[in-house]
């Protein structure tokens, strides 16, 4: 049959490098062990949380892929991913009073159309991000020192535009967004899927997306090759951005608020799934796939570990162990490609 | 002649010795309660008359600004459950199970549970704690009575998890206790906003729900053990207007939006914001940090050379200003040579060691020593859906502490209390 001539060659490599994927068993043994030992573990209440809890940091890890692609480092996405959702809500409740509406009710609730805010938090993040690439790639400024100083400001811009206090957001399309499911799948977990096979379609599937790879490889190569580095780099950051709009959109949904403070200390999960998943923090090695396994494996691990009842500091240490070791892996691996 | 025999005499003394001792116990008793009466009616004093207006346009300013009057409004003042009278000296000692510090707890007769197995003894309970910072001494000692009372009895299975200051992890480990089918969930929220979502979860899987001290956003929670935060601000207020009817303030504030903040920093206000004589020079939030009202407590002694009072939400920013103002050598440079006053909250040992050598000038007393009575009330709650005994109230009013100053003093009706009259303290001990 024509189909199966023309699928099984290219389904049948990919099936094997799954299995040989050292991943993919570590994931399936957390999920065996965590269904042998509670009866909690493989439930359709826990799996439900285990996809939210994936949705938001798999989000931040995606677009922190992207720009490790480039041989660079975004550490501003948690700051960016509260940021954008608060300048929706503010730029929208001065809108409110110019249309003769108070979208602002007691108790700081946001009462006006929420599609706006989403709109313009999207954008937030896609233009915060594509500063950040501006900076890097344009003012040569170091990645590490670009997006700290961007997750410090806006961080700050967070206190200023709130003074500090928490807009509820109750609106039902965004309390959709965050607690509705669709076939038993959590909303927030297919956005997250649809957002992966969009980055999955343009990094793998078009010339322009292998650019990051050639640009993380060897970005002087790239530039001699005739890639227009720089914009590729501005676009990885743009993309970061998105992604943490994205997330900062789901995440503020399943809280039904947006505060300040929220997810400090985000950016580094979204590095340590990213390493996990294989990235390299030298450029050139990663992909969005990888990215989710990495944030599977996290956060399966994690939950496992919640579902024990172990303690926060001992899940913390195990964090840093498992990064540890990904790390070692990954330098093996490529020392092992290199030779 | 009426004869009386010897026996029938002893009965008459003992009679009448219980009659004479009534009044006497009832006067006692009245007065002791009054300590959160006087207080609550102080409180509406100070209230009514910030509502009608404030004076002082600095202060007035500060309280428009940070919109205190949604948060004070909302928050519950009132009586207390089952009509408890606390009197000093009540409650248990022990030794704290993760701080390992001698404890005396103040409220542990309060909606009191009897020691041994609760409800249906053929039942293991499983109930939740989650709390942020096992490594913040306050926090601990709440953790430490919450654990003492689930340890006093032996059908009850108690997890105690640290959110580490991340209101979404919090949310993710009561997500994960509604997928376990804990029995009753009690938790330390840090901030109101994002914790009401995960507790309306909790309520709608029938998992009955306790905070302690701090609220959150939720309606459906089943039951709110609430601490004095009004009672705190309204005192430092009262010293100050009492010590000093003028002065120039700075302010070391918890965080914006955090029921601690709100509560005592616009009681604080309300009780100072028709004396025309106060000033506000500084504003900072540190946020519980020590050392961060450390910092800002420097920065301020850099910035004015008039500093009069300093205003502390919480005890740490009290040790940290007191640090900064230390290090700065300007104890005493107050205008007219004075010494700069440090309003505290919290009783720490330490804070009340500063107080026994006059360096702080007053402390409200906040304990965290509340953690038992989140343990009982979802106890009951847990009782009551099975119909075993009937549910404690939404509210939970802990008893308004009387503040802890150097030495006795009568401030608007409320008798201060010395350090040394107070041994419910929190904290490692200091030493002097």
């Amino acid at each position: 049959m024509t189909v199966l001539e023309f699928s099984t060659p290219r389904v049948a490599p990919f099936l094997l490098g799954l299995l040989r994927d050292p991943i993919i068993w570590l994931i399936l043994l957390i999920f065996a062990v965590g269904t042998l030992t509670s009866e909690y573990y493989f439930t359709a209440l826990n799996i439900e949380n285990l996809m939210r809890s994936i949705a938001v940091i798999g989000l931040l890890s995606l677009g922190m892929t992207v720009v490790l692609l480039t041989g660079r480092i975004d550490l501003s996405v948690a700051a960016l991913m509260i940021f954008s959702v608060i300048v929706g809500v503010v730029v929208m409740t001065e809108i409110g009073p110019m249309l003769g509406s108070r979208w602002l009710v007691r108790g700081n609730t946001y009462a006006g159309p929420i599609v706006p805010v989403i709109l313009i938090a999207l954008a937030t993040g896609i233009a915060v991000g594509a500063l950040n690439g501006i900076g890097v790639a344009y003012f040569k400024v170091a990645s590490f020192i670009m997006t700290l100083v961007s997750l410090t400001a806006l961080r700050g811009f967070n206190y200023v535009l709130t003074n500090g206090h928490p807009y509820y957001l109750k609106a039902p399309f965004y309390s959709w967004i965050g607690d509705s499911k669709m076939v038993g799948i959590p909303i927030s977990f297919v956005i997250f899927l649809l957002v992966l096979l969009a980055l999955m379609g343009f990094i793998h599937g078009t010339m322009r997306g292998g650019r990051f790879y050639a640009i993380g490889g060897n970005e002087k190569a790239a530039l001699y090759a005739g890639i227009k580095t720089q914009r590729y780099v501005v676009l990885a950051y743009a993309i970061s951005g998105l992604c943490a709009a994205i997330a900062g959109i789901i995440f503020t949904a399943r809280l039904k608020s947006v505060d300040a403070p929220l997810a400090a200390g985000y950016e580094l999960t979204a590095i340590a799934i990213a390493v996990i998943g294989g990235s390299a923090l030298a450029g050139g090695v990663g992909s969005p796939w990888r990215t989710l396994l990495g944030s599977v494996a996290f956060a399966a691990g994690l939950n496992l570990l919640a579902i024990w009842g172990v303690g926060t500091w001992y899940q913390n240490l195990a964090i840093g162990v498992v990064l540890i070791i990904s790390v070692g892996l990954s330098q093996m691996s490529r020392k092992k490609t290199q030779a | 002649m009426l004869k009386l025999s010897r026996r029938h005499l002893l009965k008459t003394a003992a009679t009448l010795t219980v009659l004479a001792a009534a009044p006497l116990a009832i006067a006692r008793a009245a007065a002791e309660e009054s300590v959160h009466s006087v207080i609550n009616a102080l409180i509406k004093k100070y209230s009514d008359e910030a509502r009608a207006g404030m004076s002082n346009g600095d202060v007035s300013a500060l309280f428009e600004k940070d919109g205190f009057r949604d948060y004070l409004d909302a928050y519950p003042v009132g009586d207390l459950a089952g009509g408890f009278v606390w009197k000093p000296g009540m409650g248990a000692s022990f030794v704290g199970p993760y701080s390992k510090l001698q404890i005396k707890s103040p409220f542990t007769d309060y909606l009191p549970l009897t020691e041994g197995p609760v409800l249906d003894h053929s039942k293991k309970y499983r109930i939740g704690l989650v709390f942020h910072g096992f490594n913040h001494p306050w926090l601990i000692s709440l953790a430490d009575t919450a654990a003492w009372e689930a340890a006093r009895h032996p059908n009850i299975e108690l997890e105690v998890i640290d959110a580490e200051f991340d209101d979404n992890k919090m949310g993710q480990v009561i997500d994960t206790w509604i997928a376990k089918q804990y029995d009753g969930i009690v938790l330390w929220p840090n901030r109101e906003a994002p914790m009401g979502p995960p507790v309306d979860r909790a309520i709608a899987a029938g998992i009955p729900v306790v905070s302690l001290d701090r609220r959150t956003s939720s309606e459906q929670i089943s039951s709110e053990v609430l601490g004095n935060f009004y009672a705190n601000g309204l005192q430092q207020g009262l010293y100050l207007k009492h010590a000093a009817p003028e002065g120039n303030i700075i302010f070391n504030r918890k965080d914006l939006g955090s029921t601690a903040d709100s509560i005592r920093t616009g009681a604080f206000l309300e009780a100072i914001g028709n004396t025309p004589g106060y000033k506000v020079l500084a504003n900072y939030h540190t946020n519980s940090q020590r050392t961060l009202a450390f910092k800002s407590t420097a920065d301020a002694m850099q910035a004015f050379h008039d500093i009069s009072v300093s205003f502390n939400t919480g005890g740490e920013e009290a040790m940290g200003a007191l640090d900064a103002i230390r290090e700065a050598n300007r104890l005493n440079s107050a205008p007219g040579g004075k010494k700069i006053m440090i309003l505290a909250n919290d009783d720490a040992r330490e804070v009340l060691k500063e107080i026994r050598s006059g360096n702080i000038e007053m402390v409200s007393p906040y304990t965290p020593l509340i953690g038992d009575i989140g343990i009982r009330a979802v106890v009951m709650h847990i009782g009551a859906k099975a119909g075993l005994n009937e549910a404690p109230p939404k509210l939970i009013m802990t008893p308004n502490l009387p503040m802890i100053t150097k030495e006795k003093m009568n401030i608007e009706g409320i008798e201060t209390l010395t350090p040394d009259e107070w041994p419910y303290a929190y904290g490692p001990e200091v030493a002097g």
